[in-house]
């Protein structure tokens, strides 16, 4: 008679101490410091508490860039990262060296949810998917004046000569045509980076090859424009702003976004400074692709965003997974667009953009919605990026070297890089 | 002769005040503006003065987070420069007063902490291994650590200005090895405690890699991470953040004015007290 009861005293206490548990989980959160990281994790973890009131969070914050990447190395290296962390995709995720140190999240019940394309930039070498994808695609392009457009009576254009045509008549006009911001090194790179769909179009395989050793920027004709491109801009003469050597990212869009300038070539989350700094501006921008050679292949080069991962040494494997499932969810999608807004597509398969997005974001989603029209940037599909990139560019950008050149010298800088990750036949 | 002394002070003092005072008077113009006016980064006259709200928001931003960093950064740099004045004077005295092959060997190891960088990765797994990683002592520790070898070769060198016949003068009153340290060298040593003292807490309250790898954490947060709140890769409040710089500088200042005093004092109190 007495051993059911034990059993059942035993089983009510460990139902109590398995509820005590429950109720004290705490994930903790590691995310960057962009201010629409930030807004979009607190709307995250306060919905996610709010259905799972078992589950609180504790979220800290890191710097971004190369602080933050030896920030989430060594945590990694020493155990220490939060249950759930915001990182890159792509050639980033990759360094992380993820078939040891991420969670393998391929039994998601939310992949589901995530759009096909992103999969592979969060997939380690063994073919587990590591990651889900967190906030909006980015389109790589050019960023331009709508009213100045319009006063000048310009149409967008869909090649490189329409392009400097549409300059020429800017410049005509007194305006700057063309504004670049070597200051912030990066904001140089972005003829090259973003040229690359029109580089995908003329060689398919160029991303494969390149990897391989076997296509270079300096001897694939299509490749060298993006250096052509920025050389071009420079050597026109009358094109940039007066201050290209020192002004800085901010500066760019706000000369595009008040009219001062007219192009701006950017990635587009630049949308949100403009939101931040200058609110009633954002309906003065619009965005275009970088045009290419042919007007027939049209189509926009694209960064896929940050990814969400869980490092194989969480303590809280199951939470944290429940709680990437609600993110990767279209409910979660849609607490993080009520959240922040919508800067480009999100990659939540049925996460459908509110109707009032601003202009540029509106020009961006067409071609996502035609299959065929956007392609990664190279970063995604090639781990090879030299390290160099952004000061030989600021170089061409300022005449000091020649296109030619410079992709002859980015082919040397991207080869070190290639040694170091050990890829075949470099 | 008199006039051109008094045309070229006044030109000194000229230089002096652009190179110091600007760089503050833009930090403060920059602290008052609005966000919009910030995020042009031109020397200009705030057209708003929005000084008492800037202000506000970064002390209560993330919390109050502001005020625990303060908190935290005070508790580091005191207690490493503590251990930095006690153990450089200590280690210092004993390697300028007693020349052996030990004491050289030691200070083969002083010079080398001095030459070789700290790894960051093996760091952490000492502090693991004793339990020590994400906590204030151990930041402290790895301050007292960092920051040793300079501190020796400081207090080493100011050493061998002291006679040693005072050593002698207090052994033959009787005095034990320790009250000759305590009663009669490090008294001596005020002057360039005082100039320890000004630089490591300035170097250690400054520091911004150290805290950032080896005190993570959300409780953890030293002034100089907070910078952080308002400055990420793509967007950048320059309002907040000028404000937080100013808020971040100010105890630096003071404890520079309140110790200028004393190096002076210190200076000119060198000499044997009778």
């Amino acid at each position: 008679m007495t051993k059911p009861i034990h059993s059942l005293a035993l089983a009510s206490a460990m139902a109590l101490v398995g509820n005590l548990a429950a109720a004290d989980v705490t994930l903790s959160v590691l995310i960057d410091n962009n201010a629409e990281t930030i807004t979009a994790f607190d709307a995250l973890t306060a919905a996610y508490t709010a259905a799972h009131p078992d589950v609180t969070f504790e979220t800290e914050q890191r710097p971004g860039g190369a602080d933050g990447d030896n920030i989430i190395k060594t945590r990694l290296a020493t155990g220490e990262m939060a249950d759930v962390f915001v990182y890159n995709s792509g050639s980033l995720f990759q360094a992380l060296k993820p078939e040891q140190t991420l969670a393998d999240l391929s039994a998601l019940a939310s992949q589901a949810n995530v759009v096909d394309s992103f999969k592979p930039v969060v997939t380690s070498q063994d073919g587990a998917v590591r990651g889900i994808p967190f906030g909006a695609a980015m389109g790589g392009g050019i960023y331009y004046n709508i009213p100045l457009y319009k006063e000048l009576g310009l149409s967008v254009p869909h090649t490189w000569a329409e392009f400097m045509a549409n300059n020429a008549k800017v410049a005509a006009a007194g305006k700057v045509a063309v504004a670049q911001t070597y200051g912030d090194t990066w904001s140089s790179q972005l003829f090259v980076l973003a040229d690359f769909y029109n580089v995908l179009q003329a060689d398919p395989n160029f991303a494969a090859d390149y990897t391989a050793n076997k296509a270079k920027y300096a001897t694939t004709p299509a490749a060298m424009q993006g250096f052509a491109h920025l050389e071009e801009v420079f050597k026109a003469g009358n094109l940039l702003n007066p201050d290209f050597g020192a002004a800085k990212f901010d500066d760019g869009m706000h000369m595009v976004a008040s009219g001062e300038a007219a192009h701006y070539p950017m990635l587009t989350f630049g949308l949100g400074t403009i939101k931040q700094n200058y609110p009633d501006l954002v309906n003065d921008i619009g965005f275009f692709a970088q045009p290419g050679e042919d007007a027939a292949h049209n189509g926009l080069t694209v960064w896929m965003p940050s990814a969400i991962y869980v490092p194989a040494s969480s303590k809280h494997m199951d939470e944290a997974k429940g709680f990437l499932d609600f993110i990767a969810s279209v409910d979660g999608c849609n607490v993080m667009i009520k959240a922040i807004g919508a800067t480009g597509p999100y990659l939540i398969k049925g996460c459908e953009l509110p109707a009032d997005v601003p202009p540029s974001v509106a020009d961006m989603l067409p071609y996502f919605q035609t299959a065929g029209l956007t392609a990664p940037a190279l970063e995604f599909l090639s781990p090879i990026k030299g390290p160099s990139l952004e000061q030989i560019t600021v170089e061409v950008g300022t005449g000091i070297r020649s296109a030619a050149d410079a992709a002859a010298l980015y082919d040397q800088d991207v080869e070190k890089q290639a040694k170091q990750l050990g890829l075949p036949n470099w | 002769m008199k006039q051109r002394q008094y045309i070229n002070g006044l030109m000194a003092l000229a230089v002096a005040s652009v190179i110091f005072i600007v760089p503050f008077v833009y930090i403060f113009l920059m602290a008052a503006k609005t966000k919009q006016q910030a995020s042009t980064l031109d020397f200009s006259w705030p057209q708003e003065w929005h000084f008492w709200a800037n202000l506000v928001e970064v002390v209560q931003t993330r919390n109050y987070m502001l005020l625990l960093a303060y908190f935290n950064s005070t508790v580091i740099t005191v207690g490493a420069v503590t251990l930095l004045v006690l153990f450089g004077a200590m280690v210092g005295y004993v390697l300028q007063r007693r020349p052996s092959a030990a004491s050289r060997l030691v200070f083969g190891f002083v010079i080398a902490g001095l030459m070789i960088p700290p790894a960051v990765v093996p760091t952490i797994w000492v502090l693991q291994g004793l339990g020590l990683f994400k906590t204030l002592t151990g930041m402290i520790l790895i301050q007292v650590a960092y920051g040793l070898s300079f501190s020796v070769l400081l207090f080493r060198s100011f050493i061998a200005t002291v006679p040693r016949d005072l050593d002698e003068a207090a052994l033959i009153d009787g005095a034990k090895p320790w009250q000759i340290f305590y009663r009669v060298v490090l008294p001596l040593l005020k002057p360039v405690t005082v100039t320890l003292i000004v630089v490591q807490s300035i170097a250690i309250f400054n520091d911004f890699t150290n805290p950032l790898y080896y005190l993570p954490g959300k409780e953890n947060v030293t002034v100089q991470l907070t910078l952080f709140n308002f400055q990420s890769q793509f967007q950048s409040q320059f309002n907040l953040l000028f404000m937080n710089i100013l808020l971040v500088t100010i105890p630096p200042l003071i404890v520079f004015i309140f110790f200028n005093r004393q190096i002076v004092a210190g200076m000119t109190a060198g000499a044997v007290k009778g």
